[in-house]
């Protein structure tokens, strides 16, 4: 009955000048002092197409931020081809159709590298239409950083040269969290699995499936429900409780994740869960003591580091690091390490060869290295596994809880097979 | 058994808040022939200004402010704005409860955000009312029934045993009539616009504490309401609360049960085939739980539109 | 003749115009395009056969899918020339209205809204279910094929080749009206039981009015999926169902190019607004509402009277009072969208964080390039100023306004049209 907002903006206005305010200062001072050298180049340009109105406003905020914390790194290192890089936001309003407009508008504008996280569904569109777009426009492609579409199609029918993954997959998350909890003790052997009845919850359905016999437990019962639109989740409560599990696996995120955990503790049902968004802005707060003792498989987390990062991030934005921001950072200073080993002399940017010197870096994040898998280019990325504890370093949610590591799982060992479906084409080199 | 039972408690307590938000839809239909849109949206709406004003003076005022402002808005749009689009017909008057609808949404996400509102029942109402099975029942599950109860049986004495009452029906059925007989019969409409639109603040303010109270929970309700007073019969208090508790046992048991219609095949023999298909034949009945109510609500209109209680005309 | 020129001079423009303004523009007039031809469609039922519907998402959505599907065919080496894709659209528009339409048509009034609502949001619920057919939720996406030598690859090849199918169909559409089936619909809507004693069967008569329009709906929806070269199970949503009637009925639904009016006013205003303010919605639920209490012939309808009554206008004595009403009704809109966007900046989250900062004070804000206190009494004086000036203007002006209708012998219908104008657009 209703219409989506598809507005950005005035709510933000205020902020928003006071950080293009920044931005302009920071590119005003790199300019300066490049100006000797080139005074008419060209430019790079970020394109940001996130869902900034409509329901994922929260999540499509913070991966915005986050770029925008990055891409001031780059600036003040002095831009590249002697100019500061340009960002730009484009609201999708959480719809792929819009995304798919904005991102003929981001063309329009010249862009050269998307960002978008939140959504599979978007990203899906979005690397669909880079990947038209590069056909139709060689010499002219534009380049994808998906930040958070962990559909393994992303990688897998879908997979392209200009579309790469900084976040984890299903299999990862779900592999890291068996050994995690496998380890200290809390896993059980019986496994329940409910998710969202779409790619990224069936993903993370047959990757529960997928790590049985590792983890040494048996799936006692599955169920996949509509995303975000149901209301009340005793009912599926009731029917976990009937199948008697230790741990109940999902990687419901939002709502889904919110209104499943408070479902449980009204009933009193006493399980673990193992989740992939539990560090969701809010999710802590309103699930109050319910939270405790439940894991996270994540991409970063503060606690598992020496806290370096999530200091500066916070005297750049007045807050640390929190749900996607720190590994958002860490696929723009992937970024700015490429972006030193090309060269352009101020001349025309050529994607491609930006794409080609991502291929090749690999970044040190706080938790360990990232780095492209050129088959696919999923990143090849270490995954946190955390517990929700009272009293930890990094309280979440203004509460006194928050979450504390219990492993680290390197790259290497977290990292899933390369999927046959993947046939990339390559540009010639 | 265990699951059963649970998921009836279950079922019965959210079907009993779907007729709570139904009643007064169907009430509002009954008497004045509009089918208001923007009910869903006075629940909504309940929902909000109990959280506001619960904030600053706890949550039994708000439960009692919130029905009252809801109620008061409800009444200022049948006196000041349902009338100028009266001579268009009907079909106006839909039209511009749909974009009451629209502005009242958007009026909420303005001044509130569009994020879950942190809405909650107070801590001496949180606790388990009794354990059934080994799993605790929230006692607020209860409260909502128990409103929803003492708001039917309230609402069915009047109608039927007062003075009031008898004067609503009349003016229902026969408002020339009723009105030659001197009763003011515009004031009756106001009232009844009124008391409707207070029921769903009620439910709003009620059940916004439970389930999340975000700009969204106006739409997501809005679609099954219409489902529960087109089974139930438009205009049918008692077909509201029949098809409210029918709606709300499927979707609680729904979830229990993978049925698809390659199992009903299977009955036959003929399951393999049935599965070999896919589509349609595969989808387990747990993961289509939110549109089976749409299928009924289309069954009912082309079969029997005046719905299970309803009265043919 | 001259009838004629307004139409032809406005297709001059569009075919001209469009490889001199970027792709952005070009890009929003294809939006343009489509949202009209959508709303033209769904006229055909609320306007000419009094049929309101609440679910027409449902043939815009398959007409879209079946265009993709023909696209993927072709893309697999299928012989069928792209330009041509649209009728895929329509096709499965017209196969499964006529489906639909059936059932639907068996009732009339709320229960037709109510039984197309429900098929839409079917629809909406089963698509994402039914991957073979909807792709899931990511969707279904295909590429636009070269047709001899065309490459379709330029957001101007696009253009052109929706400008043309559009303009074919609301010509067709068009002349619809003219025939004597069209002009049958009409009566339908004005009185279904004499249709009915004249001998003619009013459900076929409803059912192909209903299919007609799930056709052109569907070559829509095809146009939207060769634009987009994708489509997913959201474009079954609710919102894009209540998009079209919003459109349709400020453009005004009574008139035949009405509705073009609302889909290319809001459809431009989005364009042009949705990333400046988020209050957006806001404003077109506050149109559409106005527009509903004091003209609800929409817009169309109000410049149909006035063009209809153009030889006894006496521009020389109405302009003064019109200017005067315009003048009003840009101050009130002032006022409102000040109340607006302050509301929205001071409830806002950023607004809550810069309020810690200063420890629960109320600090400033930036509106339109200006500092504004909220403690400050001048703040909220100068929406009251706006608002008293503009209705007080408003309100002379109507009267004026009235009085020289009054004295042409007509009623005071357009007055309050003109008044409403003012306050809406």
């Amino acid at each position: 009955m209703s219409i989506d907002a598809q507005g950005c903006g005035t709510r933000t206005v205020t902020w928003e000048e006071k950080n293009m305010r920044s931005l302009v200062m920071s590119a005003v001072s790199a300019a300066a002092a490049l100006s000797a050298t080139a005074l008419h180049a060209e430019p790079l340009k970020i394109g940001i197409i996130e869902s900034l109105s409509g329901a994922q406003t929260s999540t499509g905020r913070l991966y915005a931020n986050a770029v925008k914390y990055g891409v001031d790194r780059i600036n003040e290192a002095g831009g590249f081809n002697g100019e500061p890089v340009v960002v730009t936001e484009y609201d999708n309003a959480g719809g792929s159709p819009e995304a798919a407009d904005k991102f003929r508008q981001a063309v329009a504008d010249g862009v050269d590298i998307i960002f978008q996280g939140a959504s599979s569904a978007i990203a899906g569109q979005l690397t669909e239409d880079v990947r038209k777009h590069n056909i139709r426009n060689p010499g002219k492609e534009v380049i994808f950083i998906n930040l958070g579409g962990e559909a393994m199609e992303l990688t897998g029918d879908k997979c392209q040269f200009y579309h790469f993954r900084y976040t984890t997959t299903a299999p990862m998350r779900v592999n890291a969290l068996v050994s995690a909890m496998k380890e200290s003790g809390d896993l059980g052997d019986k496994v329940y699995s409910i998710n969202q009845n779409y790619s990224w919850g069936q993903d993370m359905q047959a990757a529960v499936e997928a790590a049985a016999a590792d983890g040494g437990y048996t799936v006692v019962d599955e169920v996949l429900h509509d995303v975000n639109k149901i209301q009340d989740f005793a009912p599926f409560v009731a029917r976990i409780r009937s199948a008697g599990p230790d741990t109940v696996f999902t990687g419901n995120w939002s709502n889904d994740l919110l209104l499943l955990m408070k479902a449980a503790g009204d009933a009193g049902l006493d399980v673990t869960f193992a989740t992939a968004f539990l560090d969701q802005p809010g999710n802590i707060a309103n699930a109050g003591k319910t939270a405790l003792g439940h894991y996270i498989a994540n991409n970063y987390d503060n606690a598992a580091t020496d806290g370096e990062f999530a200091e500066s991030y916070k005297a750049a934005t007045g807050h640390y690091p929190i749900f996607v921001e720190g590994h958002t950072a860490f696929a723009v200073g992937a970024l700015q390490q490429a972006l030193e080993t090309v060269d352009f002399g101020g001349g025309d940017i050529d994607t491609t060869k930006i794409a080609l010197a991502l291929e090749d870096t690999t970044y040190e994040s706080p938790i360990g290295p990232i780095s492209v898998r050129k088959e696919d280019h999923q990143t090849i990325r270490p995954v946190v596994v955390s517990k929700v504890v009272e009293r930890p370093k990094y309280p979440a949610d203004g509460t006194n809880m928050g979450f504390e590591t219990v492993k680290v799982i390197a790259g290497d060992q977290a990292i899933n097979p390369v999927q046959d479906s993947c046939k990339m084409e390559r540009p010639a080199e | 058994m265990e699951f059963a039972i649970i998921s009836t408690l279950n079922g019965v307590t959210y079907g009993l808040l779907l007729f709570m938000v139904s009643a007064g839809l169907t009430l509002i239909f009954g008497m004045m022939g509009v089918l208001n849109f923007a009910h869903a949206s006075f629940y909504m709406l309940g929902a909000y200004v109990a959280y506001a004003v619960s904030s600053v003076f706890g949550f039994w005022v708000g439960i009692i402010v919130a029905p009252i402002f809801v109620g008061v808005t409800g009444m200022a749009v049948e006196r000041f704005l349902l009338p100028r689009v009266h001579a268009h017909g009907h079909a106006h008057e839909l039209l511009l409860t749909f974009g009451l609808a629209l502005i009242i949404e958007e009026l909420i996400k303005l001044f509130f955000g569009d994020f879950p509102v942190n809405y909650q029942m107070p801590a001496e109402m949180r606790f388990s009312a009794f354990q059934i099975f080994g799993a605790d029942y929230p006692f607020y599950r209860l409260f909502i029934g128990g409103v929803a109860i003492v708001m039917f049986t309230a609402l069915w004495l009047l109608l039927t045993r007062t003075r009031t009452g008898i004067i609503v029906r009349a003016a229902e059925r026969l408002p020339a009539m009723a009105e030659a007989l001197g009763h003011n019969i515009p004031m009756v409409f106001m009232f009844v616009f009124g008391t409707g639109a207070a029921l769903a603040g009620l439910a709003g303010a009620v059940a916004g504490a439970f389930y999340p109270t975000n700009p969204n929970m106006g739409l997501e309700l809005g679609v099954i309401v219409f489902v529960v007073v087109v089974v139930g019969g438009l205009g049918s208090l008692k077909g509201s609360l029949l098809a409210s508790l029918l709606i709300g046992l499927f979707s609680s048991f729904a979830v229990g049960l993978d049925w698809s219609l390659a199992t009903l095949f299977s009955l036959v023999g003929l399951g393999d085939w049935a599965r070999s298909l896919g589509g349609l034949m595969t989808l387990e009945l747990s993961s289509v739980s939110a549109t089976i109510p749409f299928a009924l609500m289309l069954i009912v209109l082309l079969v029997r539109p005046a719905g299970l209680m309803g009265e043919r005309n | 003749m001259h009838k004629l020129l307004l139409p032809i001079a406005l297709l001059v423009l569009l075919i001209v115009i469009p490889p001199f303004i970027g792709i952005a523009w070009q890009n929003a007039l294809v939006n343009v395009l489509i949202a009209s031809l959508f709303a033209l469609a769904f006229n055909l039922l609320i306007g000419q056969a009094g049929l309101l519907s609440f679910g027409h998402a449902a043939y815009f959505g398959l007409g879209a899918f079946a265009a993709l599907h023909l696209m993927i065919a072709i893309e697999d080496g299928f012989p069928f020339p792209t330009p041509l894709v649209p009728l895929a659209g329509g096709a499965v528009g017209l196969l499964i209205g006529l489906i639909a339409g059936y059932f639907a048509t068996m009732r009339s009034g709320v229960y037709f809204a109510l039984v197309t609502l429900a098929i839409a949001e079917l629809f909406h619920s089963l698509a994402p279910r039914l991957e073979d057919l909807f792709g899931g939720e990511a969707g279904v996406s295909s590429m636009r094929m070269p047709w001899s030598g065309i490459i379709f690859g330029s957001t101007l090849e696009v253009y052109y080749l929706t400008l043309t199918w559009v303009v074919l169909c609301g010509l067709i559409l068009w002349s619809y009206t003219r025939t004597p089936f069209g002009r049958l619909t009409l009566a339908l809507r004005d009185n279904e039981q004499r249709v009915r004693f004249l001998g003619y069967n009013a459900h076929s008569s409803k059912l192909i009015v209903f299919a007609i329009s799930a056709m052109f709906t569907g070559v829509a929806g095809a146009l939207l999926a060769i634009s987009n070269e994708t489509a997913n199970y959201s474009l079954f949503a609710s919102d894009v169902s209540a998009q079209v009637v919003l459109q349709t009925f400020v453009g005004g639904s009574a008139i035949f190019f009405g509705p073009v009016i609302g889909a290319a006013a809001f459809t431009f205003f989005s364009f042009l607004l949705s990333d400046v303010t988020r209050s957006w919605v806001f404003y077109q639920g506050l149109i559409f509402v106005l527009v509903m209490l004091y003209a609800p012939a929409g817009i169309g309808g109000v410049l149909q009277h006035h063009i209809r009554h153009r030889r006894q206008l006496d521009w020389s004595r109405l302009a003064g009072p019109y200017l005067v009403a315009i003048l009003g009704g840009v101050l009130v809109v002032a006022c409102v969208v000040f109340l607006t966007e302050t509301v929205s900046i001071l409830f806002g989250e950023h607004y809550a964080m810069a309020r810690q900062a200063v420890a629960g004070g109320l600090p400033p804000y930036k509106l339109f390039g200006i500092e504004w206190r909220p403690i400050s009494p001048l703040t909220w004086l100068v929406p009251l100023i706006l608002l008293v000036c503009g209705l007080a203007l408003m309100v002379r002006a109507r009267r004026r306004i009235d009085g020289l209708w009054g004295k042409m012998g007509e009623s005071k219908q357009a007055t309050a049209d003109v008044a409403a104008l003012g306050g809406a657009t």
